[in-house]
């Protein structure tokens, strides 16, 4: 802006300038013509006035005129009497020439001639004397010319000096009028008033300042909304452009891929270079549904990736991320369980159909029908006791409203050894007994499903002539019951394992003992329905000890 | 012009990154492959390491022609160059895995793979050096970079034990001399594999600082 001022002003300056140069010039011109004719009228008169007094000898007598006038004296009939710059003799007759011819008839004659062979415009000025001759005087117009030839250089100079005046004001100018312009504080546009005529611009941008502030204040609050939810959410999620560069991450997304901070280059792929990851960022780009499984550091992930359309182009995608590592735990489990139950269930049931088969074949001799009824009965108590046990489990899984009263564990565990003893007597083990009183917030046959259990196994796993204690009271605040055999022990790769469904540790022996591989897990599901911590001490051949603190 | 140049830098990157995943891979499978005695892996193996060498045409391609066609200067001339550079390290590594996997066919029919007690933290360490060193070249990271660098020293060691490992392999049977030695094959393998990700590891430095180290 400053340069296109500096430019109007000065390019005018200029050109006024030239202007009035050219036409001063030309007005100079003019009128040193006009001084020059008017000169050599005033000197002619002179002259003839000495000529008409003394005749030719005065034109003689006389000093050449320096600005080089030309002076003549030609006879009535024409012949040259005098002239100051050339021999009269030799020149022709002039009684023809324009201005003679004219001064002859009026008095005075002038005219103006073109010399082709000097190439000069030459002013002719004559003048009738009294004796009839004529006094013709002769100037030739370049010396007006040349005078203003003469001007040009101070004219020159003064155009010079005065375009450098005038470049330096435009300047200066431009500079002025620019300054308050640049010096503007857009931010707050209405309290400018330097134009006038700004304004309206003025205010308007005013106005335009205040909505964007409003939308952008808009937009940052949807965005902190839009960060609280993502970080929030325990799903990752990653949004991507179609160049894969990062638009939007939430913290659970970088968690799950392994990755501390986002990459300086933006790209996705940045975070996770792992085969699951790189195949759900390309489909997804390509365009179609992508559904992975990321695994890292122990987690199992699920990559989902849609692609984003617009204008049936794929401008980037979104990829949600779950953590389905316990999902999947659960559901192995539940695949175990299924297998294992059927197995279970299966094997009494193949000996019941034996057996069955045989006796209505009728291959059993009539002495051992007892016998094989005795077997079936046996396996069908077993598929009973299973049965029940499953039952017990998932009445445990399902949480139903807990009825709880207080109940004395010392009372539970009497009742439940008076039940067992009779049992432990066959295997000749010993019961022992510390029951002090601890009431606790609970299940009653819940907690005694829990105690009888524990005890069938310390009696169970056991040695013959073994021993089993248990005991009830408080310790550090807490009610407990623990019970402990001096049996076989469980190894220390099993300890983890044993409460899970049907987990048994030494699997070729199960059968003998009896036991349907579920005690344990009534009891952890029975414990975590109370909100009991169970600790199990077991050592190889020595013994096992388990607590259960509520 | 600078749009297309920023695009080709992009896909320079992915192509880069992607190349270094498929790597991963290649070593993780033939690490499994050997210790885990596992038939399938040795195909995964072979199938990643072709993958890694057309990636490394296609890399090699996107290289030179951003460097003919965009003529790039500082910063970004350094990052396309080292790029060229490391996939060849890229490409050898990819070699190597496959080398590995090819020898532990041979020795899981042996069974003798135990006996190097040594070789399992071997591969643990280089696939670990790999897999940094791509790191370094993915987030910039010079101390990572540096950190690579400095692994070689561990590496070297553990060639040293396994090598022992061997002998004394050797000295108790001269049943099993012939796996003893491709054993050390696959133990040489992974040491070059770690020299590889050294200099991966020297060109992620170059391409940040400029300076080219003296190579070894």
């Amino acid at each position: 802006m400053t340069k296109r001022i500096f430019r109007s002003i000065f390019f005018t300056a200029l050109g006024v300038l030239l202007a009035s140069a050219v036409l001063i010039l030309g007005i100079l011109y003019q009128y040193f013509s006009q001084e020059l004719e008017n000169e050599v009228h005033n000197q002619a008169v002179y002259l003839s006035a000495g000529v008409d007094a003394l005749g030719v000898s005065y034109l003689e007598e006389i000093e050449e005129p320096e600005d080089g006038t030309r002076i003549t004296l030609i006879a009535a009939d024409g012949t040259v009497l005098y002239d100051n710059e050339a021999d009269p003799a030799s020149m022709e007759n002039h009684a023809k020439r324009e201005e003679v011819v004219e001064a002859k008839n009026n008095g005075i004659g002038e005219s103006s001639r073109y010399s082709a062979t000097l190439s000069e415009q030459t002013y002719y000025y004559a003048l009738l004397l009294e004796n009839g001759d004529v006094l013709r005087l002769s100037s030739t117009q370049d010396s007006s010319f040349a005078l203003v030839l003469g001007m040009i250089y101070p004219f020159v100079a003064i155009l010079m000096l005065t375009l450098a005046v005038s470049g330096f004001l435009a300047w200066a100018i431009a500079r002025r009028i620019v300054q308050p312009l640049n010096e503007m504080n857009l931010d707050h546009p209405e309290e400018i008033d330097t134009y006038e005529e700004l304004t309206p611009l003025l205010t308007r941008m005013s106005q335009q300042n205040h909505q964007i502030d409003e939308q952008l204040q808009e937009i940052a609050q949807r965005q902190q909304e839009f960060v609280t939810i993502t970080e929030n959410m325990s799903e990752g999620l990653l949004v991507i452009d179609a160049h894969t560069n990062v638009l939007s991450c939430n913290n659970a997304a970088l968690q799950m891929l392994g990755s501390v901070s986002l990459p300086k280059q933006g790209s996705a792929l940045a975070l996770n270079r792992s085969e699951a990851f790189r195949t759900a960022v390309s489909e997804s780009l390509e365009g179609n549904h992508s559904l992975q499984m990321l695994r890292l550091h122990g987690h199992s992930n699920q990559v989902l990736a849609n692609p984003v359309w617009k204008d049936d182009q794929v401008i980037g995608a979104v990829l949600v991320l779950l953590d389905v590592t316990e999902r999947e735990e659960r559901e192995s489990l539940r695949r175990e369980f299924t297998a294992n139950v059927s197995h279970e269930l299966k094997t009494p049931l193949t000996t019941i159909s034996g057996f069955a088969e045989l006796l209505a074949a009728g291959m059993v001799r009539s002495e051992d029908v007892s016998h094989f009824g005795q077997n079936i009965y046996d396996e069908a108590q077993r598929l009973i006791n299973l049965v029940v046990d499953i039952i017990h489990l998932s009445q445990l899984d399902e949480v139903s409203e807990p009825q709880m009263t207080s109940v004395d564990l010392s009372v539970v565990a009497s009742s439940v050894l008076d039940r067992i003893r009779p049992v432990a007597e066959k295997q000749q083990i010993t019961v022992k007994t510390a029951l002090d009183s601890a009431v606790v917030m609970g299940n009653a046959s819940i907690l005694d499903e829990m105690i009888f259990n524990l005890c069938d196994n310390a009696i169970k796993y056991n040695r013959k002539q073994g021993m089993l204690t248990v005991s009830t009271g408080f310790e550090n605040g807490h009610a407990y019951v623990s019970v402990k055999d001096n049996g076989i022990g469980i190894p220390k790769s099993d300890q983890e394992r044993v409460f899970e469904r049907f987990y048994r540790v030494d699997k070729s022996h199960s059968r003998a003992i009896g036991g349907t591989g579920l005690g344990l897990s009534i009891v952890k599901h029975g414990a975590i329905y109370h909100h009991a911590t169970i600790s199990l001490e077991s050592e190889l051949g020595k013994g096992t000890t388990v607590k259960v603190s509520f | 012009m600078r749009q297309i140049f920023q695009d080709q830098m992009k896909e320079l990157e992915i192509e880069m990154i992607s190349t270094g995943g498929l790597l991963e891979q290649a070593i993780d499978a033939a690490v499994k492959a050997l210790t885990e005695e596992n038939f399938e892996k040795i195909q995964e193996v072979r199938h990643l390491e072709e993958a890694v060498d057309h990636a490394e045409k296609k890399i090699e391609n996107l290289c030179l022609r951003l460097i003919t066609l965009q003529q790039p200067v500082a910063g970004d001339m350094r990052r396309i160059s080292a790029a060229l550079k490391m996939i060849t390290d890229m490409e050898r590594i990819g070699d190597q895995a496959a080398d590995i996997a090819d020898l532990s066919q041979r020795l899981i029919d042996h069974g003798v793979y135990r006996h190097a007690k040594h070789l399992n933290q071997m591969a643990e360490v280089t696939s670990d050096m790999v897999s940094s060193a791509i790191d370094a070249y993915v987030n910039n990271d010079l101390e990572l970079a540096k950190k690579v660098m400095r692994t070689d020293d561990v590496v070297d060691e553990l060639f040293v034990n396994v090598k022992d490992d061997l002998i004394t392999l050797i000295r108790q049977s001269d049943q099993q001399i012939e796996s003893a030695v491709d054993l050390l094959m696959v133990a040489k393998y992974f040491e070059r594999i770690g020299d590889h990700a050294v200099n991966i590891a020297e060109w992620v430095d170059y391409s940040i600082n400029g300076d080219i180290e003296p190579q070894k």
